[in-house]
């Protein structure tokens, strides 16, 4: 852990000192003035009434680096870390001997006691695993991974040619503009049109919610929002499904080199970030800033301004046709000496420059710094907020031996003891929370299946988070501080009440008296339940509270309006 | 008055630094007082670990939520309300607040320059898709603020928006510091209008965000409504973890946007359609209504004009301008103690790009709209555009950010320089001169 001196070990009791720290920490920023602590006297305050002094520059003229973090502006390694800001969540003290290596993913689950404290269940490994690397577990994907156990189940998911996927492929279907080619697009949409990327968007929330690539379908959302592109957005109309097909999809779980290298060649990312219009006589900074800050090295690689316009000179000539296909122009390639952190070239042709942008592309995607903030971003994913830092170092250097392969940094992850005593370290963002709703309640596609994703997709704009709808480039947060909101907590619980009275038509919707049997007692009844949806019994005193509210009607009567209450429970909202 | 006050809290005067404030604070003490038992519940079982861990700084928020009462004392006007607007991407203040006769920028944008500004003073002009404003400045209730920055701030619109919004080193928003200097309010004391808190509000003091006060009601079967909070109350209570804080803050917000909900409303000016509009439409509606709002953040976008500038700023401003104008309209009386702010991550290049549009800079415009302003004044300092002033081809930062929202919350939400330190620490404060 590299906390504060008073982290506590092992999240055991507090400590005086800490406790110190916190009530001082709270007085001194006025909140102990509830009820009445002269904090604010009138003393402090005094009329001022004097002209302001006359205006002068505040402006020093130090030169600035391109993405240097302003002295006192605290120094984070990205948006979700400033979040955190070096908390050192529980996951952290369940730091283990770095030289105890597993030899996979069930081993270290056995191996690894969940000391953490968390209403979670956490004597059931497989119940984690699914939290956190499905959209929601349901008591088949338990029963299916208690069948042939942990680590033959996640090879398969990390194989996903390997696992039959009837369910998701029919869902897939059912958007045929999902899975077009950009000039199949043009053939089938109106210009400008955006019935595609919406086609796309709702594809990829149908595999979410049906999909048995679970695994395939969490990582392909993952990079989806490291190299974000979003949908729909005006520039992806054509080329924006191709883009999520032939980049994020096929090659989430191959190499980032190849991924990378992929988008930076294709017309969706060209677009979305103007390289499509950069060229050497009027060069656009945009995609040659995003991919040193957001896809690779990470603003806190020390790169300058001058690495900036250098990233843009290299990829300058990348643009499409007007038919909205990769081109890349000679005529447009700024030429003359370039040098981004370590890499130089003399960059002396125009036709050599598309080359000589895939070898700058390669030396970011294996980049030390960029190794650290990928396996740092799939902790933060996968593991915890603000994640150890010794499994993000392990990971970092697993991805630099094998050449930026993902899935070795994935099961390095899974063998990991951090992982697996993680449990209930993560909250489910809104749009996790819903569609583990959905699966947990078993909807399944039915009479008007587009329809009705088309319209829970839109549903979901309320609680803040559609599938690929971050507009800006960097992708959703990943951390919990920044869902904290009272707002999409509610507008979350809603959707547990149109999910489970059926409101989007088109659907098949088990009834929820139908869940388990409602035959015999009340508190019988909710442990059913409980186990059905959250695959764990509530605390008594909880179990209780879900008693209270059958307030004389029979399960069969109160099921409607109690199912959602167990879905609101924190025994869902977290992961 | 002594009804209103906390009982261990005779003396008002001391609660706060003037009468409003003071009792505001009083009532808001008394309503905590009367609440002490459930709030002693919601928070039971934290520990610094956990308030801390995970979730990070949203942890605390089980302690602020402590702080806010569901009480809604309608008709009573409140003491003043800031409104901050975000335009998110980095707008090219050079086409806003125009330094119409600065020779370098015509000459660096010779197809982007604006023609046809609106003469305000010191040379500066408003961008003609504003007119809908230049009333309000004739009226002293409109003025612009050049060359804004905050020191170093990189040419990263994550990386600027997250400085700007936290305002210093802390992981909380700087307006979550500055709620927590204003002590107690009530639950809609600040207010997000997003699905999400913009991150100037995240922090401890339990802000809540919504999309329009309507549609802030649970779903389905009201007969249900009442056992569904009920066993929500007990299921999160005590509960060891952040997210106990925010089913607390969304329950007791329930709560408050029921009765204002019930309560018969009708807009006092036609809005622009979209989302901006809605969002200031119940924000003048939150501050009329009475239920306590100080603080209220509302988000656009679209500002990242890297092609095309002049066309998509026209038509950008045309919304702008035309819903603050409503904006103001709405609020009638209440503009005297409200002000609006727009901020923004960066300006842009002097220079104009290739595109006809302009790359990421650096010294930017703020917007300020409402009562308390210096009438027809540009504060701040200006030096113009020639070379030698000029940041690395940008506008200069002449202008600290943490000045102008410093003088904003003493002015407009009463605090005091010494509450200043702690909203931003380290930064020493000097008033730039924009409010009276």
């Amino acid at each position: 852990m590299d906390g504060s001196p008073d982290d506590e070990p092992g999240g055991q009791g507090q400590g005086a000192g800490s406790r110190r720290k916190l009530l001082a920490a709270l007085i001194g920023g006025g909140l102990g003035a509830a009820a009445c602590v002269p904090v604010i006297g009138s003393g402090l305050f005094a009329p001022d009434d004097e002209e302001p002094q006359p205006p002068r520059s505040r402006a020093d003229g130090t030169p600035r680096k391109a993405a240097t973090t302003p002295a006192d502006g605290g120094t984070y390694l990205d948006r979700d870390d400033s979040y955190t800001a070096g908390a050192g969540g529980q996951a952290g003290s369940a730091t283990p001997d770095p030289a105890e290596l597993f030899s996979g993913p069930a081993a270290a689950a056995a191996a690894t006691e969940v000391t953490v404290s968390t209403i979670l269940d956490t004597s059931a490994p497989e119940l984690h695993l699914l939290r956190r690397f499905t959209f929601g577990p349901n008591p088949r994907t338990v029963a299916e991974v208690r069948q042939v156990g942990i680590d033959r189940w996640l090879a398969a998911q990390l194989a996903p040619d390997t696992v039959p996927d009837a369910e998701g492929d029919a869902a897939w279907r059912v958007f045929p503009l999902a899975a077009m080619s950009p000039a199949q697009v043009r053939g089938a949409v109106r210009e400008y049109g955006w019935d595609a990327m919406l086609a796309h968007a709702q594809a990829t929330l149908a595999r979410q919610l049906w999909s048995r690539r679970q695994v395939h379908e969490v990582v392909v959302d993952f990079w989806a929002n490291h190299l974000n592109v979003t949908l729909p957005s005006d520039g992806a109309w054509d080329v924006g499904p191709s883009y999520h097909n032939t980049v994020i999809r096929a090659h989430a779980l191959g190499s980032f080199r190849a991924m990378l290298t992929a988008a930076m060649r294709h017309p969706a990312m060209l677009r979305y970030l103007s390289n499509d219009e950069s060229r050497r006589e009027s060069v656009n900074e945009n995609l040659g800033r995003e991919l040193l800050e957001l896809h690779t090295v990470g603003v806190g690689a020390g790169y300058t301004e001058d690495d900036v316009r250098n990233s843009a000179f290299l990829l300058t000539g990348r643009t499409t046709t007007k038919e909205g296909e990769f081109k890349y122009d000679p005529k447009w390639h700024w030429t003359g000496p370039v040098t981004v952190l370590g890499f130089g070239d003399a960059n002396a042709s125009g036709p050599g420059g598309l080359a000589l942008g895939d070898r700058y592309l390669a030396y970011l995607a294996t980049h030390p710094a960029t190794a650290r903030q990928i396996a740092r971003k799939l902790a933060v994913r996968f593991v915890a907020d603000d994640p150890p830092k010794a499994l993000v170092d392990r990971l970092a250097a697993v991805y630099l031996e094998s050449d930026t392969e993902i899935v070795p940094v994935l099961k390095a992850l899974l063998s990991s003891r951090e992982f697996w005593a993680s449990v209930g370290q993560k909250t489910r963002r809104p749009l996790e929370n819903v569609v583990a709703s959905a699966r947990a309640l078993d909807v399944r596609p039915g009479s008007d299946t587009a329809k009705s994703v088309a319209d829970l997709y839109w549903s979901l704009d309320e609680v803040g988070q559609r599938p690929l709808g971050w507009a800006p480039p960097n992708g959703y947060p990943d951390v919990a501080g920044a869902w904290a909101s009272a707002g999409s907590m509610l507008q979350v619980w809603n959707r547990h009440r149109g999910l489970v009275q059926g409101w989007w038509k088109g659907l098949t919707y088990t009834k929820p008296e139908d869940l388990v049997p409602t035959k015999g007692s009340a508190a019988s009844y909710v442990d059913a339940l409980c186990e059905r949806l959250l695959l764990q019994r509530m605390s008594p005193a909880h179990r209780q509270a879900l008693v209270a509210f059958f307030d004389g009607a029979t399960a069969a009567q109160a099921a409607p309006h109690l199912v959602p209450v167990v879905l609101d429970s924190p025994y869902f909202a977290l992961r | 008055m002594t009804d209103h006050l906390h009982p261990d809290c005779p003396d008002t005067a001391r609660l706060g630094p003037n009468r409003e404030e003071s009792l505001l604070r009083a009532r808001a003490a008394r309503v905590e007082h009367d609440n002490g038992t459930r709030d002693r519940l919601w928070s039971g079982g934290f520990t610094r670990r956990r308030v801390l861990a995970g979730a990070g700084m949203a942890g605390v928020a089980a302690l602020g939520a402590q702080l806010v009462t569901t009480r809604v004392s309608f008709g009573a006007p409140g003491p003043g309300a800031l409104v901050v607007v975000f335009l998110r991407g980095g707008m090219d203040g050079l086409s806003v607040l125009v330094p119409a006769d600065d020779p370098v920028l015509r000459a660096a944008r010779p197809r982007t320059a604006v023609s046809g500004s609106l003469p305000l003073a010191r040379g500066f002009g408003l961008h003609p898709a504003l007119e809908p404003l230049k009333k309000h400045w004739d009226a002293g209730r409109f003025t612009a603020v050049p060359a804004l920055s905050t020191p170093d701030v990189s040419r990263s619109h994550f990386q600027a928006q997250d400085v700007l919004e936290r305002g210093g080193a802390a992981s909380s928003g700087w307006l979550d510091r500055v709620l927590a200097e204003m002590g107690p309010g009530t639950t809609f004391r600040a207010v997000g209008e997003a699905s999400t808190l913009p991150r100037s509000l995240v922090g401890t003091s339990g802000a809540v965000a919504l999309r329009g006060i309507d549609g802030f009601r649970l779903a389905g079967w009201e007969g249900a409504h009442e056992r569904t909070t009920a066993a929500l109350t007990t299921l999160y209570t005590g509960l060891d973890h952040p997210l106990a804080a925010q089913a607390a803050t969304t329950l007791g917000a329930l709560r408050t946007a029921g009765t204002i909900a019930t309560t018969a409303y009708q807009s006092a000016a036609q809005y622009p359609d979209g989302a901006f509009g809605k969002s200031l439409a119940d924000v003048a509606r939150l501050i009329k209504s009475g239920a306590g709002l100080r603080v209220a953040c509302v988000d656009l976008g679209g500002w990242d004009m890297h092609t095309d500038l002049a066309t998509d700023m026209t038509r950008n401003l045309t919304e702008l301008g035309k819903t603050l104008d409503a904006f103001a309209t709405d609020l009638g009386p209440a503009l005297d103690t409200t002000t609006l702010l727009t901020m923004t991550e960066f300006g842009r290049r002097i220079a104009e790009n290739g595109s006809a549009g302009t790359d990421h800079g650096h010294g930017s415009v703020a917007l300020l709209l409402g009562g308390g302003l210096r009438p027809r004044t540009i504060a701040g300092a200006w030096d113009g555009l020639a070379e030698n002033v000029q940041d690395h081809g940008d506008v200069p930062g002449s202008n600290d950010h943490r000045d102008l929202l410093g003088e904003l919350v003493t002015r407009r939400l009463g605090l005091t320089e010494a509450n200043l330190a702690k909203v931003f620490p380290g930064h020493d404060y000097r008033r730039l001169g924009a409010l009276t």
